[in-house]
C-alpha cells in the first residue's frame, strides 16, 4: 500500500523520506541474510577497527573485526522486532483492560485504574531492569534459566507497556462512551458487547495506532538505554547493545558507537513523525464529526 | 465541606497507590532470582546463609516480612546496605547514608535540568506561537521536532565524544559536589543537564506553541487586542499564564521521572546518582535499599503531580469554576 506512488503523490515530503527509511529498515530485517556480507558476530582478525567507507566495510569494522553494516543490518531486527513485538502486546493486553475498565466502570475500573497508577509510579527503565533481572536470572552462582535475552527483554519492556497504552485506551474509551451515538445504541437495546465491537474499539483502535508508533520509538530508546545498563539482549545483537559493546572504544574508532546511535535516533524521529501525522489525521477527522 | 470530602478521597486514593506500589516492589524483589545471601556469601556455607536469611527476615512470609519493612520505613529507618561480612547487627553502611550522598546529586541535577530546559523553550515557544506558520516557525519546529526524537543517551554520548574526548574541554566522567568547588562542579554538571535538557526543551517548546496558539483564538485576547494593550503585554499577561498548563504537567510528569530516570546519564557520566545507586542495589540484591529506595521515588512522583493539581487553578482561574477538571 505504502509503495503505491499515487497514495505518496499529495504526501508531504516528511512522510515520503519516513516511508522510504521504515522500507528500507523492513528490507534489512526481513532480508537481511540475503546481503553479500560476513556474518554479524563473524571476527575477521584481518580488519580490525577499520574506519568507515573502507574497502568491503563500508561502516568499518570494530576491534575484533566484525563488519559494523552486517551488524547494523542484524540489529535492524532486533530492535525493530522487539519494538513491533512488545508494541503488539501491549496494545492487545493494554487496549483490552483499558476498554474494559471505561466500559464497566465501577470496581473493574477501580481495580485495573489501579494497577495501572501503581505500575506508573515506578520509573520506566527500574521496572524494566528489575524485570529483566528476574526472567534472566543474571546471578552468576545460579544460572537456572535459560531463556534468550531477547524474550526476556520482550517480556520485561510488555510489561511496562501495558499501563502505558492501557491508560490511554482507557481514557479514549472512556470520551467515546458518553456519545450520543452510543446512547441511542444503548436505547435502541443494542447489547453491550456489539455497542463495544461496532462503536467503542473502531473509535479508540485509530488513537491506539498513532500511539503505538510513538511507543514503539520509546521502545527503541527503552531497548537502548537497557542494553548501555547491561541488561539488555545478546552483546551486539541489537542496535542498543551493539551500541553498548562499541562504547568502549568510542574515544579510539568512535564510527562503531555512532552508527547505532544515528540508525536509533533516525528511526525513533521516523516512528514520532508517524504517530504526529496520523494524531493529527484522527484529530482533523474528530472535529468532523 | 465538599472541598475536604474530595481532597481525602484523593489522598486516601494515594495512600493507596503507595501501598500498591512498596507492596509490588517488595513482591518483585522477593521474585529476583538468588538472594542477597548468595550475592553477599557466594562461597559461604548453607548454614552461614540460612543464617543471614534468618537475621534478614527472609525466611518469613512475604507479608510478614512486608509489614516489618513497612513499619521500619514509616519510623525513619530505610533499613541497612549489607556489605560482605558483616551481620545484621553490625552493618556499618545505612541505606539513608547511601541516599544522601545520591539524592542530591540527582535533586541538583534535576533542578538545573527542569531550570535550564524552561529558561530556553519559554521564549522559544512564545516566539514560534507568536510567528505560527511563518517560514522562521516551520524551520525551528520542524528542527525542534528532530530534536525531541534523540534519545539522550544519544546526546550524551555525543557530548562526551565532542567536547570530553576530542577537545578535551570537560573531564567526561565524575561528578564534584558545591562544597569542593563551584565551578569544578558546575564543569562536572555541564553535559549531563545539557543531554537531559536538549529533548525536553524542544518537547516543552512544542507544547507551549500549540497551547498558545489555541489560546491566542480565544474571546478575551481579541477582547485585550480591542482594548488597544500591546502585543507584549497581551503575550504574557493575558495568554502566557493560561497556556502554561500543559507545559506545567510535562514539567511536572518530568521531574518525576528525571528522580529515577536519568540512570543512562548517570551511567555514562558516572554520577552515581539515584538510578544508579537503585541499578547497582538490583544486581547486588540489596533488597532494603530497593524497597525503600523505589518509594521515596513513588512518593515524590507522586507529591509532584499532587502539587501541580493544586497549582493549578492558581495559574488557570478558568480551571475553578469546574470542578475535578
Amino acid at each position: 500500500m505504502a509503495l503505491n506512488p499515487k497514495i505518496l503523490a499529495n504526501k508531504p515530503i516528511g512522510y515520503r523520506l519516513s516511508v522510504l527509511w521504515l522500507g528500507v529498515c523492513a528490507v534489512f530485517s526481513i532480508f537481511g541474510e540475503l546481503f553479500p556480507l560476513p556474518a554479524w558476530d563473524y571476527s575477521n582478525p584481518d580488519v580490525l577497527g577499520v574506519g568507515m567507507f573502507s574497502p568491503g566495510h563500508i561502516f568499518g569494522t570494530d576491534y575484533i573485526g566484525v563488519d559494523q553494516l552486517s551488524a547494523i543490518i542484524h540489529g535492524t531486527r532486533y530492535s525493530l522486532g522487539i519494538a513491533f513485538v512488545t508494541v503488539f502486546f501491549g496494545m492487545v493486553i493494554g487496549g483490552f483492560l483499558g476498554i474494559l475498565a471505561a466500559y464497566r466502570r465501577g470496581w473493574v475500573d477501580a481495580v485495573i485504574s489501579m494497577y495501572f497508577n501503581t505500575t506508573l509510579s515506578i520509573p520506566t527503565l527500574i521496572m524494566v531492569v528489575t524485570m529483566v533481572a528476574i526472567f534472566a536470572s543474571p546471578d552468576p552462582f545460579n544460572p537456572s534459566t535459560t531463556i534468550p535475552r531477547v524474550f526476556v527483554v520482550i517480556i520485561a519492556i510488555t510489561f511496562v507497556l501495558i499501563p502505558v497504552l492501557g491508560r490511554l485506551a482507557r481514557s479514549s474509551a472512556l470520551s467515546w462512551t458518553g456519545r450520543e451515538f452510543v446512547l441511542v445504541a444503548k436505547s435502541m437495546g443494542m447489547k453491550p458487547r456489539s455497542i463495544l465491537w461496532q462503536h467503542i474499539v473502531p473509535n479508540v483502535l485509530p488513537a491506539m495506532l498513532s500511539v503505538g508508533f510513538l511507543a514503539a520509538g520509546v521502545v527503541i530508546i527503552v531497548e537502548g538505554g537497557l542494553a548501555l545498563l547491561g541488561a539488555g539482549a545478546e552483546p551486539g545483537a541489537s542496535w542498543g547493545s551493539l551500541l553498548a559493546r562499541n562504547r568502549g572504544d568510542i574515544s579510539l574508532i568512535p564510527h562503531t558507537t555512532f552508527i547505532p546511535v544515528f540508525f536509533i535516533s533516525i528511526t525513533v524521529m521516523v516512528l514520532n513523525y508517524f504517530g504526529d501525522y496520523f494524531r493529527n489525521q484522527i484529530d482533523g477527522r474528530e472535529s468532523r464529526i | 465541606m465538599q472541598k475536604l470530602i474530595r481532597t481525602t478521597q484523593r489522598l486516601s486514593q494515594v495512600a493507596l497507590v503507595l501501598f500498591f506500589v512498596t507492596f509490588l516492589v517488595t513482591l518483585l524483589v522477593r521474585l529476583l532470582p538468588g538472594d542477597i545471601a548468595t550475592s553477599l556469601l557466594p562461597f559461604g556455607t548453607a548454614e552461614e546463609q540460612a543464617q543471614l536469611r534468618t537475621e534478614l527476615g527472609l525466611d518469613t512470609n512475604i507479608f510478614v516480612y512486608y509489614f516489618d519493612w513497612l513499619r521500619n520505613f514509616l519510623q525513619g529507618d530505610l533499613g541497612v546496605y549489607y556489605n560482605a561480612g558483616e551481620s545484621y547487627a553490625d552493618a556499618s553502611m545505612t541505606v539513608w547514608a547511601m541516599l544522601s550522598l545520591t539524592i542530591p546529586r540527582t535533586l541538583l541535577i534535576m533542578v538545573y535540568t527542569l531550570g535550564f530546559s524552561l529558561l530556553f523553550s519559554i521564549p522559544i515557544g512564545m516566539l514560534l506561537a507568536y510567528k505560527a506558520d511563518t517560514r522562521i516557525d516551520k524551520v525551528i519546529s520542524n528542527t525542534l521536532f528532530g530534536l525531541s526524537s534523540i534519545p539522550n543517551f544519544a546526546v550524551g554520548l555525543g557530548l562526551a565524544y565532542i567536547i570530553g574526548v576530542k577537545f578535551e574541554l570537560l573531564n567526561p566522567i565524575g561528578y564534584v559536589t558545591w562544597g569542593e568547588g563551584s565551578v569544578e562542579h558546575i564543569k562536572s554538571v555541564i553535559m549531563p543537564v545539557l543531554s537531559l535538557s536538549l529533548g525536553l526543551i524542544a518537547t516543552f517548546a512544542r507544547l507551549l506553541r500549540a497551547d498558545i496558539i489555541s489560546t491566542l483564538k480565544e474571546d478575551f485576547v481579541t477582547m485585550a487586542s480591542s482594548k488597544g494593550l500591546s502585543n507584549r503585554w497581551i503575550l504574557w499577561r493575558h495568554v502566557f499564564r493560561p497556556s502554561s498548563l500543559s507545559l506545567l504537567t510535562a514539567a511536572a510528569l518530568n521531574m518525576g521521572s528525571l528522580i529515577g530516570g536519568a540512570v543512562i546519564i548517570e551511567a555514562i557520566f558516572a554520577l552515581n546518582g539515584v538510578g544508579m545507586f537503585l541499578v547497582t542495589s538490583i544486581a547486588l540484591r540489596q533488597y532494603l535499599a530497593i524497597q525503600s529506595t523505589v518509594a521515596l521515588i513513588a512518593i515524590s512522583y507522586i507529591v509532584f503531580n499532587l502539587i501541580v493539581d493544586a497549582f493549578m487553578p492558581k495559574i488557570d482561574p478558568r480551571i475553578r469554576s469546574h470542578h475535578g477538571a
